[in-house]
């Protein structure tokens, strides 16, 4: 066993590799009707997006509420690309990572010169704005919204049913996931905690603060993007501007909140938690923004750390524990 | 040979002049003592040279043959200056041996995109690092205190950890603000090892500001002197606390002997 964690600890893919193998294995074992399988595949759309959101925001410290919007990009510019030119999801999805990438530059400035709420009403503005243009854009296809794109075909194999779908969104899932952790955990993810916590610290060490800021929000952006692709493709292929709203902005914020900002394992617990309770209240559609709303505040109050807190603290404590049995030997 | 040169140092914040035409030149490999009454504009002197605060047109500002007057504070911190603050200003919600890993930042060799990637050679380079900054923590004397969180540290073990985080980053110069304030009397011994071993070990220069008399006198090769943003007095520590000006600005009165035995065992 500590053999085997040593592997991990040298090379994280191989850790990324298991959990392809076991997430491959849990429709045929554990699912019983196609809804299991929408769900599922909307997890993983939605932990992309919290993984993005986390760089920005749980480990950047910066207020952004305009993620929905990078979102809507994303899933625009794929449904956009589908509508005029025909293009599947192999081409819409780094085409929707590249233009959302540059939405995030747009939406990364104003952090240069504005911090807290201030900053959270500009995204907020951000993200609105671009919601209204697509509502209001014939191009776009306004109120109608974008139907029938396409889903990926591979090998005579089409993707076109949320079951079958889920081994598209699972993959592309878990390598975000895994280029999230690898730059967390490198010197960049440092250098963002380090803006966090201190900007004036941060670059006395020698952190360009700006440069690091903007970089957050364009991997940020870049992580919207692709799970704004993954969406707009999902069966039954339909993009519609309402679901790119505030209420959807909340409840990805309610995911980071709840798995603990800056914590990569508790974000994506959030973002299962979350989508689960999100579509099961779907009935109760006026309430939601009051239930993740409260979320967000009783999870500040009461648990700051989120989920991710009690994660670490069992390990800190197994640590600890494992240590005093050592120096009593 | 000169590391760091001021000339004609200036910063007025509105009416206040908190910097006055300060000239001076510190040699490499010197430890530079600065001393100086509450708001004579000792910190704000840091402040200019690391490139928090803007310097007031016609300063000038020299480091290792750069002009950095206006240079942003990263550009600063990359040329090999690093420095601690007044009031710590250390990462609260990071854990000990990150706090220490984010002040080694300019020396990190691999690329963004190696990083992306997330190929084994960085996880190699993320474990030297890490090796080397342990060091580091047991140098200063907090290697059991790695893993915790840098908001349980004692208010003592916070600015060890600042001046880890500083060293991390091998400066050429190192700019340190009251590292001893609120020490214990053991602590303040090992700091001033600490210190000396910065200087002869590794070759460091470096500037301190301190109000306890006995690490002045004890470990710097010169002593600056401020009042009121000026400078009015320099020298070794030996001729500045004879200075007349010295005396009636910072330690009030001529001390005897008795006293100023007192003044200097902390
Ligand atoms: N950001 C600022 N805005 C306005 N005034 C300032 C600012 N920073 C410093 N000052 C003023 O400049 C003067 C010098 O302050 P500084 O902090 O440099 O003093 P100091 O010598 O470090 O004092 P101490 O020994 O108390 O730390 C003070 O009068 C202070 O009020
Ligand atoms: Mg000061």
């Amino acid at each position: 066993m500590e053999k085997f964690k040593e592997i991990i600890r040298q090379y994280p893919f191989v850790g990324f590799i298991i959990a392809f193998l076991v997430l491959m294995a849990v429709p045929s074992i554990f699912f019983t009707d196609i809804y299991q399988s929408h769900l599922a595949s909307l997890i993983c759309i939605n932990i992309i997006v919290a993984a993005g959101l986390n760089i920005v925001k749980g480990y950047c410290g910066q207020v952004t509420v305009g993620h929905v919007g990078l979102y809507a990009v994303g899933s625009y510019t794929a449904g956009c690309m589908f509508m005029y030119l025909g293009s599947d999801l192999w081409l819409t999805l780094p085409a929707a990572i590249i233009v959302t990438a540059f939405f995030g530059v747009i939406m990364g400035v104003p952090s240069l010169r504005l911090e807290g709420p201030y900053l959270a009403l500009a995204t907020l503005g951000g993200a609105e704005a671009i919601r209204l243009f697509i509502e209001n854009g014939e191009f776009f296809g306004s109120t109608y919204g974008i139907s029938n794109i396409s889903q990926p075909v591979i090998f005579g194999m089409a993707f076109d049913t949320p079951d079958k779908y889920y081994y598209i969104a699972m993959p592309i899932m878990l390598i975000a996931v895994y280029f999230s952790f690898s730059v967390l955990k490198s010197s960049v993810g440092r250098a963002f905690m380090a803006i966090r916590e201190d900007q004036i610290s941060a670059a006395a060490s020698g952190i360009n603060v700006k440069k690091y800021k903007l970089l957050a929000f364009i991997l940020s952006a870049m992580f919207a993007g692709a799970a704004g692709a993954v969406y707009a493709h999902f069966p039954p292929g339909y993009i519609h501007p309402n679901n790119y709203t505030v209420i959807e902005m909340i409840t990805f914020l309610a995911m980071v909140v709840l798995g603990g900002l800056g914590h990569i394992w508790g974000g994506i617990i959030g973002a299962v938690v979350i989508t689960i309770v999100y579509d099961i209240t779907r009935p109760l559609y006026q309430y939601q923004l009051f239930i993740f709303g409260l979320t967000i505040v009783f999870t500040i109050l009461f648990m700051p750390k989120g989920i991710g807190g009690f994660i670490d603290k069992y390990f800190i404590d197994k640590r600890f524990k494992k240590k005093k049995t050592e120096d009593k030997k | 040979m000169i590391l760091l040169k001021t000339t004609k140092l200036m910063k007025a914040f509105g009416g206040l002049i908190a910097i006055n035409k300060i000239d001076i030149e510190v040699p490499r490999g010197e430890i530079r003592g600065i001393i100086g009454p509450n708001g004579s504009g000792k910190s704000t002197f840091f402040n200019l040279i690391s490139g928090v605060y803007d310097p007031d047109l016609g300063s000038y500002i020299e480091f290792d043959g750069h002009d950095i007057t206006n240079e942003p504070a990263h550009e600063i911190g990359a040329l090999g200056l690093a420095r601690t603050f007044q009031l710590l200003r250390l990462y609260q919600d990071m854990s000990v041996i990150n706090n220490v890993m984010s002040g080694y930042h300019t020396r990190v060799s691999y690329s963004f995109t190696e990083a992306v990637l997330g190929r084994k050679k960085i996880w190699d380079k993320e474990k030297e690092i890490k090796d080397e900054m342990m060091e580091l923590l047991s140098f200063v004397g907090l290697a059991d205190f790695a893993e915790m969180n840098a908001s349980e540290l004692s208010g003592g073990q916070r600015r060890l950890l600042v001046l880890a985080r500083a060293i991390a980053s091998k400066p050429k110069l190192l700019m340190l603000d009251e590292p001893a304030a609120g020490l214990s009397p053991h602590n303040v011994d090992n700091l001033m090892k600490i210190i000396i071993q910065l200087k002869d070990k590794f070759g460091l220069t470096l500037i301190i500001i301190e109000h306890i008399l006995k690490v002045v006198m004890d470990t710097c090769d010169a002593v600056t002197v401020f009042d009121h943003g000026q400078k009015i007095a320099e020298g070794t520590p030996a001729k500045v606390k004879d200075d007349n000006a010295v005396i009636e600005a910072y330690l009030g009165k001529k001390m005897n002997d008795d006293e100023m035995r007192k003044a200097l065992a902390v």
